[in-house]
């Protein structure tokens, strides 16, 4: 019963502070405070931040937001300069089914030279195998990309000519 | 310049290079001299002299000789014997020398200088495709699969990866081979025969100039393999991970690991070594269609 919350997403239009309350499916019918008094206004006389985007997630908020039923926004613009203001866009975002994390390429782990543990054996110089190894690289690469354009027209249906293909002169 | 000079003393109808003939009679300023210079550049220009020295000069500096002076001889013999020097008329020679000239202009440039090695493989491809009184024009399967394995053999790839990679780039023996996949076949068999001599290099590498550990070598190829098996990855992302995997840093901790996970040293042969090597590059081949 009720939804999970998992981030509230919102885009601002001069409201200074907002506060979100939630009730929940179980326990008592009392709203309680996930997210309190959150400026979204640096001056509430000011334009900054007056339409940007924001972003409320799950770990950010007070309380549990399993099992919730109702959601209220409190929005306070304490300044006289702003006759309307609001928040528009709104979308609330549940746990999503699977979030695998993004896959690491493996490259990346490279970046930093990674410290060589003491080896016990003689090892063949790095360097030479490493430019040997990478110029057989690249030759293979010339060769992948290249692919003969013109075809050779051949009529042959495994290894047999088919009838219909051959004409008659 | 000294390349020039051998050349000029070696064909005798080349009398002297135009400049040096304008720089000699410019010195007496003589209406003779005027009206010698005239009849010496005409002569030159009459008889394709000038166009055949610059041509001589320009595959010199494509090929980079060790010896410019064999190579010059060989080049002006064979340009005799296709009777380029303005006499038509002259049997074709037969299909041996048509082979051995077709190789001959195959092997001048490196694969990696384009420009030069497409000219002198479309060359080769007329040398080989012209007609003659008992033959069609055109190159057929037969002699262009002679051509390619000439290209790799003798030298350093292995036999099994030869046949390999013939079988993918070569044409059934009646089928009239056109340019395009006859400079595919030509270039594939260019770049094997230079990765099975890196291969070489790296087996030397990886035995100190005797038998290398087996450890290492599958080591080394098992790295070399992960790289080329990045092929979906677009360009930037693909060379990383080639770079990051077979960079020094990857390829010591490749080696590191395979001495310390097994025991058994055993070692491996270099011929096996080649093998497996030249496998991973055959495999990456596309076959014509």
């Amino acid at each position: 019963r009720g939804g999970r919350l998992q981030e509230i997403v919102f885009r601002n239009f001069y409201t200074a502070f907002v506060s979100v309350r939630v009730q929940r499916a179980r326990g008592p019918r009392r709203w309680l405070t996930c997210v309190r008094r959150r400026r979204l206004m640096a001056s509430p006389h000011a334009e900054q931040g007056a339409q940007d985007y924001f972003s409320l997630p799950r770990h950010q908020m007070l309380c549990d937001v399993d099992q919730v039923t109702a959601v209220r926004f409190i929005l306070r613009q304490p300044s006289p300069v702003w006759l309307h203001f609001t928040i528009e866009e709104l979308q609330i975002f549940p746990p999503s089914q699977k979030s695998p994390p993004k896959d690491f390429p493996s490259w990346l782990s490279a970046l930093t030279p990674l410290p060589l543990p003491a080896s016990r054996q003689e090892l063949p110089d790095p360097e030479k195998v490493s430019a040997e190894a990478q110029q057989m690289w690249v030759l293979t690469e010339v060769i992948r990309a290249r692919q003969a354009a013109a075809r050779i027209g051949r009529f042959d249906v495994d290894g047999c000519y088919d009838v219909n293909l051959l004409s008659y002169t | 310049a000294a390349a020039v000079q051998d050349g000029a003393r070696l064909s005798a109808p080349v009398a002297a290079l135009p400049d040096s003939g304008l720089r000699r009679a410019a010195a007496p300023p003589v209406a003779a001299a005027a009206r010698e210079l005239d009849s010496e550049a005409e002569f030159l220009l009459q008889a394709g002299v000038s166009a055949m020295v610059r041509e001589a000069l320009l595959k010199v500096l494509e090929a980079r000789p060790e010896e410019p002076v064999a190579f010059l001889a060989d080049y002006f013999e064979k340009l005799e014997l296709s009777g380029a020097g303005g006499e038509a008329g002259a049997e074709p020679p037969g299909l041996p020398q048509r082979l051995a000239r077709a190789l001959w202009y195959v092997r001048l440039a490196h694969h990696s200088h384009r420009p030069a090695f497409s000219s002198n493989v479309a060359l080769a491809y007329e040398c080989l495709s012209g007609g003659g009184r008992r033959r069609r024009a055109g190159l057929d399967g037969r002699l262009f699969s002679e051509l390619l394995r000439r290209v790799c053999r003798p030298g350093p790839a292995p036999a099994e990866a030869v046949s390999a990679l013939l079988r993918k780039v070569q044409c059934r023996e009646h089928e009239a081979v056109p340019l395009d996949v006859f400079r595919y076949g030509v270039l594939s068999c260019a770049v094997l025969r230079e990765f099975a001599a890196k291969a070489g290099a790296l087996y030397d590498a990886l035995g100190g100039g005797g038998p290398a550990d087996k450890r290492l070598c599958q080591a080394v190829l098992r790295a070399l393999e992960e790289a080329l098996a990045d092929g979906d990855l677009p360009p930037p992302a693909r060379y990383l991970a080639a770079g990051a995997k077979l960079g020094p840093d990857g390829l010591a901790l490749a080696m590191e690991r395979a001495l310390r996970e097994r025991k058994l040293s055993a070692a491996m042969s270099r011929e096996e070594f080649l093998r497996k090597a030249a496998a991973l590059f055959v495999a990456k081949v596309k076959a014509v269609e």
